[in-house]
């Protein structure tokens, strides 16, 4: 059996009226891997992922999921895969299990017991006889997750899950994504933070503007990635600047509130050493972006955050 | 999420099992989901309540209505008082009981943002389609069954059961204008099911509920108006509102059926129309939004 | 937006594009003369006959009624309006005719080819009449509603009614000259009116001045010259088409 790709996108395009919301993008995701496509607000990963789900229909290029496509397969095209595009939408004045039931029904029946079974997972079970129209965003999107479950997928497609929810929902959706994946599930999520991809991706396309601006495994873009950066704030600082001369493979420039200094590790920990063996005292020393961060924003020509 | 959930017991690698439901299962999704808002209930209540009120306050009129078909005798007769309404509710009454749920079914998705859920599972644009349509088209025809009996029922207890004096002069025996009231009512079936369409192609085509509820309720005004005018009787063939007069053949001496096929043929065209344009137009969406 | 605004634009002009075709086939209605004497006679027949059984009245049937319309608009004779004149006459042996042979009955007839017919209270009664228990009810025959077949026959029925005259002037007022006009009016009815109306005065006549009218034309007529001190004058009206009263006796004022 020839190895399957479980999502086969090539040379996908989309543009609405001017603009190329999806230009040329080729993404191709491995059975139980998890893939992470990272990009910026208005990169084109949402558009992709409507397109993958036929939400929209591409201008050119093919989209292949285990090997069917929309074309002749059509709604076939879904079996096997579920997930959620933006927030997900249900009826607000249907209970949270009313929902999960219909869509259910819509899936041509689940077995018995595992709407009880998600949403235990989401742990949704004892607020699930409450109409969705009260339900908090964290809950609706926890109920998103219970929807995909019920399908009982092999391929989760996730855009942004963690968006919008609070640092406890964003710690807990992370958790159930890598438990998920443990499990032998192909994810492929979409996100525009680079620590959550690298969190939990192993392979990762970053898209910019419509297009593809890099492809490769989450330990290749860190062996690409520059230098981290730290902000030093001293009670001297021009002082503390002074002795950067003696190390040349760190840079040191003057910042908002106190220096930024950009180097390797153990040349950085050599200069605040040094910093603090001539007297200067520390006030503040901590690191302002992860080398991952640093390069994700000069792929994508972003603003550089100090 | 706790830390002690678990996963679901298949392994969802293997899974995936293509479920597909049958349009039977999608059918019952759409009337879960009617059953479940207020506005079914308040139409098909106020289809079954409603008549009561109006036929007492006409049979109660001191100068009957003439300028109504069936008005001069409405307040005598209560085959006519029944008639009466027919002629009244088939003005903009019928297009709106049809187009609460028609002019809806489409764009509550869109108000919802649910389009990209249900869009999501297993069931295609075309499964969709036809269950929805079905589902408005059959609450149409349930909701004027309901007022059609209600509004027998109570006519004829206020109004009582005499003979009645039919289109063609001709005095009618009790049970047989029973049987030509309870036809008459029923003839009104396909022009509603012709509005359940148009409300549904406005509904998609606008994606808004205001529009697929109020628009067509509005054609069907314009279109009466249309077809009372003098000098443009060539259009009155392709208007959705001349079927609703098909009745009055039933109630001739001799009776003739000669419009209530021609109203056949336009209610057909219509919804064949309609429905075509909608059914192109979802499948071809792109769905930017919810 | 745009689009929703150039659809709507569209379809209203498609819809302003049929109305004109409509309109420019002449419209095409299905109300025509032929159907609503066929109609007429048939739905009077049968409410004349509901009117005869509540007055006890015995014998009268639709069949037995043989009535007959001729019906005129007063334009194309085609078309829904409020202007249909129909003009009927129908036998009763209880009932006879007057002397122009037939009733006029006024139409109402709509687009959706039914109509409200109003008889002539001189031959059918008013709202109400008294049946044959003494109660009073609703004069079947007076006002009635009534729906014909668009599919039925077109063809003429072939009935015609003489146009009847009247005189309208109920009083004669000479000029210094002695001449004086009558206002006469030829109603509906197939060929008008035309003869002459004789002029008597104390047993002198005066002269013939002829008249031509056409159906539902109304027209004065100058009288032969009046002798002064004439207090009253004959007119007798002959006819070689139409019918009417065969003369009356007016008045002179000022003379």
């Amino acid at each position: 059996m020839t190895t399957q790709l479980a999502v086969d996108a090539v040379g996908v395009t989309k543009a609405f009226g001017q603009v190329r919301a999806v230009d040329d993008v080729t993404i191709q995701v491995a059975p139980g891997e998890v893939y992470g496509v990272l990009g910026p607000n208005g990169a084109g990963k949402t558009t992709f992922l409507r397109m993958l789900f036929g939400l929209i229909r591409p201008d050119a290029g093919t989209i292949r999921v285990f090997d069917k496509s929309w074309d002749p397969d059509g709604v076939g095209v879904l079996d096997g895969v579920a997930g959620f595009i933006e927030s997900p939408g249900f009826y607000p004045y249907l209970t949270g299990r009313q929902n999960l039931e219909g869509l259910a029904l819509l899936d041509g029946g689940a077995r018995a017991g595992l709407v009880e079974e998600v949403l235990e997972v989401v742990d949704l079970t004892d607020r699930a006889d409450r109409k969705v129209g009260g339900y908090s965003y964290g809950m609706r999107q926890r109920l998103g997750v219970a929807a995909s479950l019920l399908r009982e997928p092999r391929l989760l497609v996730l855009d942004e899950p963690a968006n919008g929810l609070d640092p406890a929902g964003i710690r807990d959706m992370r958790a159930l994504v890598k438990r998920l994946a443990a499990s032998g599930l192909t994810v492929l999520l979409s996100s525009h933070n680079m620590d959550e991809v690298e969190e939990i991706c192993d392979n990762v396309t970053i898209m910019n503007r419509g297009g593809v601006a890099y492809h490769g495994s989450i330990t290749d873009l860190r062996a690409m990635a520059p230098d981290p950066g730290h902000l030093l704030h001293t009670n001297d600082n021009a002082g503390a600047r002074a002795l950067a001369a003696d190390h040349p493979d760190i840079e040191v420039e003057p910042a908002e509130d106190g220096l930024t200094v950009v180097g390797q590790e153990a040349a950085v920990a050599a200069y605040v050493a040094d910093v603090v063996r001539s007297g200067i005292v520390l006030r503040v020393f901590t690191p302002t972006r992860t080398p991952l961060e640093a390069l994700f924003f000069m792929l994508t020509d972003q603003e550089v955050a100090a | 999420m706790t830390a002690t959930s678990t996963l679901p017991a298949s392994a969802p690698v293997t899974a995936g099992t293509p479920g597909r439901p049958g349009l039977g299962a999608t059918i019952r999704w759409e009337l879960r989901k009617l059953r479940a808002q207020h506005r079914t209930k308040a139409v098909l209540l106020g289809a079954l309540l409603g008549p009561v009120p109006i036929a007492l306050v006409i049979h109660a009129q001191g100068r009957p209505p003439k300028d109504t078909l069936f008005g001069r005798y409405a307040t005598t007769n209560g085959f006519a008082l029944s008639l009466l309404i027919l002629g009244f509710a088939a003005q903009w009454v019928l297009p709106l009981l049809t187009a609460v749920v028609a002019g809806d079914i489409f764009s509550s998705e869109d108000t919802h943002g649910t389009w990209k859920t249900v869009l999501t599972r297993s069931a295609s644009r075309a499964q969709l389609f036809t269950a929805k349509t079905v589902t408005a088209v059959g609450f149409a025809v349930l909701t004027l069954l309901v007022l059609s009996a209600s509004t027998i029922a109570s006519s004829v207890l206020v109004g009582g059961h005499q003979a009645l004096t039919g289109l063609g002069g001709q005095l009618i025996a009790p049970s047989t204008a029973l049987k030509l009231v309870g036809a008459s009512w029923l003839t009104t079936i396909p022009p509603t099911i012709g509005f359940a369409c148009l409300a549904i192609l406005l509904s998609v085509w606008s994606r808004s509920s205001a529009v697929g509820i109020a628009a067509p309720v509005v054609i069907g005004m314009v279109m009466q108006l249309v077809g009372a005018m003098g000098g443009v009787e060539a259009l009155r063939p392709f208007l959705l509102t001349t079927p609703y007069e098909a009745w009055h053949g039933l109630l001739a001496a001799p009776r003739f059926t000669g419009p209530l096929v021609e109203g056949l043929l336009t209610t057909g065209a219509w919804a064949a129309v309609t429905l075509a344009v909608s059914f192109a137009l979802l499948r071809r969406r792109d769905i930017t939004g919810g | 937006m745009r689009r929703s605004i150039i659809t709507a634009a569209v379809v209203l002009l498609v819809l302003a594009g049929l109305g004109s075709v409509a309109v420019a086939t002449g419209g095409g209605s299905t109300v025509t003369s032929a159907r609503l004497e066929r109609s007429l006679t048939a739905s009077f027949s049968q409410v004349y006959s509901q009117q005869a059984r509540l007055l006890g009245h015995r014998g009268v049937t639709p069949a037995s009624l043989h009535a007959k319309a001729m019906c005129d608009n007063g334009g194309s004779n085609v078309g829904p309006g409020s202007s249909w004149n129909c003009l009927m006459s129908f036998h009763d042996p209880g009932n006879p005719m007057p002397t122009t042979g037939y009733g006029k009955f006024e139409l109402n007839v709509h687009s959706n080819d039914c109509y409200t017919a109003g008889s002539p209270s001189t031959l059918v009664g008013f709202q109400t009449i008294t049946d044959k228990q003494g109660r009073t009810v609703n004069n079947p025959a007076y006002e009635f509603d009534a729906c014909f077949d668009p599919g039925s026959s077109n063809e003429p029925t072939g009935v015609t009614f003489p146009s009847a005259l009247t005189i309208t002037t109920t009083a004669l007022t000479p000029d210094p000259q002695g001449r004086a006009t009558v206002a006469a009016l030829c109603g509906t009815g197939a060929d008008g009116c035309v003869g002459s109306i004789t002029v008597t005065t104390h047993g002198q006549k005066l002269g013939s001045v002829p008249f031509h009218l056409a159906e539902n034309e109304t027209a004065k007529l100058t009288l032969p010259q009046l002798p002064p001190g004439t207090k009253e004058a004959d007119l007798a009206v002959s006819y070689q088409q139409g019918v009417g009263s065969s003369g009356t006796t007016l008045p002179v004022q000022g003379g």
